[in-house]
C-alpha cells in the first residue's frame, strides 16, 4: 500500500492477485504470461472448485494441479466468449479474477459486469503489456493497443491526446482531439505505454 | 434536519389482530412529496408524557401522492406509541410528520431481487414489490408469519407478486430456509430482509457462507427505543441540563427541551444522530444497531435516538 498515490484519481491501481476465501467457486481469465504470478496464485489454493480460461498460454510453464478445470482459448475474443458462457450458467458466490493487459480485463470487466457482479466479487491485475484502450470523446469509438501518447483514433482519424483519466463503464481512457485549437499541429507521438 | 408537515389521519382499519393501518394525508390537502419503496416516515405521538417520535415504514404506492399508507403493530411492553395508534389515534386527528427517508433502497442494477419479510417486516417489502413490479424487474417474495390471521397485507402483496409469493405459516411448521432460498442464485442477485432480529442474524449467517458479498444482502431493522433509569443530560453547548425521564428516549427529550438535534431513523440504525460523549457518571446502555463493539468500549459515542445512560449525568458535544 505504499505505492504512489495515481496523479488522477480515476486511473485504476492494481495490486497483486490473491484468491478471495470468502469465494465459493472461482474462475480465473489469463490474457497475458506472467510466470511469477501463476506460481504465487498455484502455491496458495483455495478449497472451492477454480476455473481458468487462459488465452495466453499462461500456464505453459506449468504442469496444473488436477484441481483446476482448464480451458485454453486461441484468442482473447474465444476467451470472452467463454467467459460469457460460464458466468451465464454461474451462481452466487463466484469470484472472478481477471489478469493481463488493461484492454482484456476491461473487456473481461465489461461482460461481468453485465451479469451484475460489482467491485467485492471481481479481481483484476494489470500485467503483460501496459498498452492502453482508449476512448475517443468525439466519435465515441476504441482504439486499442495505444502504446503512444498520441494516437490517431480508429474512428474518426483525430489526432488523440491519451489522457490519464479512466472510465470503468467504459473500460478505457479519455482521449482528446489534440490539435484542436490548432489544427494540424500534431507533436510526434511517443511510445510511453510499451 | 427532515422536513415535518402537519397531517390528518385519513382512514384507519384493522388489518390482522393486532395491526392496524393508516391512511395519511396533508392536512391543507396538498400532495406529498415523492418516495421510493423501502422509505420509511416518522410519526409525531402526542403522548400525555409528551410527543414520542416512531419511525414507520411505508407500504403504500409511492406513485399516490395523495395518502401514505403505514401499517402499525401493536408493541406490547413499550413506550406507548403502538399502543396510542391502536388505542386513541382516530380518523381526523392530526400529526407532525417527518418526510420519508430511504434506509432500505433498491438495488437499481440487480439483475433479480428476493424479498424476504418475517411478520410486520412486510411493510417495506410491500412497498418493495409494488415498484418492481411496476417497472417490470425480476423478482419474488417469501413472507413468514406466525399464522393466516396475522398475515396483515398477504392478500395485497398476493395481488401484486402473483405466483412470485411464497407464505411461510409457522402454525404449520413452516419456515423460510435460507440455505435454499439462497444458494444456486444466479450472478446480479440481491436479496432483502426485513424481520425480527434472529432471522436478520441467520440471513446474514448464511448469506455469507454462501459467498454472497455484503452489499448484495440487505436487511432492514428498527430498534423501539427500549425504557430504562431516568438519567440527566448536559448539553455542553448551552449548558442545559436536561432530564430523561424512564419511558422517554434521550433524543426526544433533548428536543423536548427546545434543542434540535440531528437523526434520521430513530431506530438506531443510520448513524445520524451520533453524539460525542464528554462525561459521564453511569454506564452507557447502547441500543443501537450503529455502533461497533469497539466504539462502545470506548465509552465517547451514543445514539441518543435508542440509547441512554444507566442513571446519573451524562455530557454530550451538543
Ligand atoms: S437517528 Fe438513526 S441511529 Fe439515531
Amino acid at each position: 500500500m505504499s505505492a504512489a498515490p495515481p496523479a488522477i484519481k480515476s486511473q485504476p491501481q492494481y495490486r497483486g492477485l490473491t484468491w478471495d476465501a470468502s469465494g465459493q467457486a472461482h474462475l480465473l481469465l489469463l490474457a497475458a504470461r506472467d510466470d511469477a504470478l501463476l506460481a504465487s496464485l498455484l502455491g496458495a489454493l483455495p478449497s472451492a472448485p477454480i476455473r481458468v480460461i487462459d488465452c495466453a498460454d499462461a500456464l505453459a510453464a506449468f504442469s496444473a494441479p488436477a484441481a483446476l478445470e482448464v480451458t485454453r482459448a486461441a484468442s482473447l475474443e474465444t476467451a470472452l466468449g467463454l467467459l460469457d458462457d460460464a458466468l451465464a450458467r454461474a451462481s452466487m458466490g463466484l469470484r472472478l479474477y481477471l489478469a493481463g493487459p488493461e484492454d482484456a480485463i476491461w473487456q473481461a470487466h465489461t461482460i461481468a459486469a453485465a451479469y451484475g457482479m460489482g467491485r467485492r466479487e471481481i479481481r483484476l491485475c494489470q500485467t503483460g503489456s501496459l498498452a492502453r484502450p482508449v476512448f475517443c470523446v468525439h466519435c465515441r469509438s476504441m482504439t486499442r493497443h495505444v502504446r503512444t501518447n498520441i494516437v490517431p483514433c480508429a474512428g474518426c482519424g483525430r489526432a488523440l491526446f491519451v489522457r490519464d483519466h479512466f472510465s470503468r463503464r467504459l473500460g478505457a481512457y479519455m482521449g482528446f482531439q489534440i490539435d484542436a485549437e490548432a489544427p494540424g499541429q500534431v507533436p510526434p507521438a511517443e511510445t510511453v505505454y510499451p | 434536519m427532515r422536513p415535518v408537515i402537519e397531517m390528518t389521519i385519513a382512514r384507519t382499519l384493522d388489518v390482522a389482530p393486532g395491526i392496524r393501518e393508516f391512511w395519511l394525508k396533508a392536512a391543507d390537502g396538498s400532495a406529498l412529496p415523492a418516495y421510493s419503496g423501502g422509505s420509511h416516515i416518522v410519526l409525531g405521538l402526542p403522548l400525555p408524557g409528551g410527543l414520542q417520535r416512531n419511525p414507520y415504514s411505508l407500504v403504500g404506492d409511492p406513485a399516490d401522492a395523495s395518502k401514505w399508507r403505514i401499517a402499525v403493530r401493536r408493541q406490547e411492553g413499550s413506550r406507548g406509541g403502538s399502543a396510542w395508534l391502536h388505542d386513541t389515534a382516530a380518523e381526523g386527528m392530526r400529526l407532525q410528520v417527518a418526510v420519508p427517508a430511504n434506509l432500505f433502497p433498491m438495488a437499481r442494477l440487480a439483475r433479480h431481487h428476493v424479498l424476504i419479510a418475517g411478520g410486520i417486516g412486510i411493510t417495506p417489502i410491500l412497498s418493495h414489490a409494488r415498484e418492481m413490479a411496476r417497472l417490470g424487474l425480476s423478482f419474488e417474495v417469501h413472507y413468514a408469519y406466525r399464522a393466516r390471521a396475522f398475515a396483515a397485507l398477504a392478500d395485497e402483496v398476493g395481488a401484486i407478486a402473483g405466483d412470485r409469493l411464497r407464505r411461510y405459516d409457522q402454525s404449520d411448521g413452516e419456515k423460510v430456509d435460507f440455505e435454499a432460498l439462497l444458494a444456486g442464485r444466479p450472478l446480479g442477485t440481491h436479496a432483502y430482509l426485513c424481520g425480527p432480529q434472529p432471522m436478520v442474524e441467520a440471513f446474514h449467517a448464511i448469506g455469507t457462507r454462501l459467498g454472497w458479498p455484503g452489499d448484495r444482502l440487505h436487511s432492514e431493522r428498527f430498534v423501539a427505543p427500549p425504557p430504562g433509569d431516568a438519567f440527566s443530560v448536559r448539553l455542553a453547548r448551552s449548558g442545559l441540563r436536561v432530564e430523561v425521564p424512564p419511558h422517554r428516549s434521550m433524543l426526544e427529550a433533548i428536543e423536548a427541551a427546545g434543542v434540535s438535534a440531528p437523526f434520521m431513523c430513530r431506530g438506531g440504525a443510520c448513524g445520524q444522530c451520533e453524539l460525542e460523549v464528554l462525561e459521564a457518571d453511569s454506564a452507557l446502555q447502547h441500543n443501537d444497531l450503529y455502533l461497533s463493539a469497539e466504539v462502545r468500549a470506548g465509552g465517547r459515542r451514543i445514539m441518543p435516538c435508542v440509547s441512554r445512560a444507566c442513571g446519573g449525568c451524562i455530557t454530550v458535544d451538543l
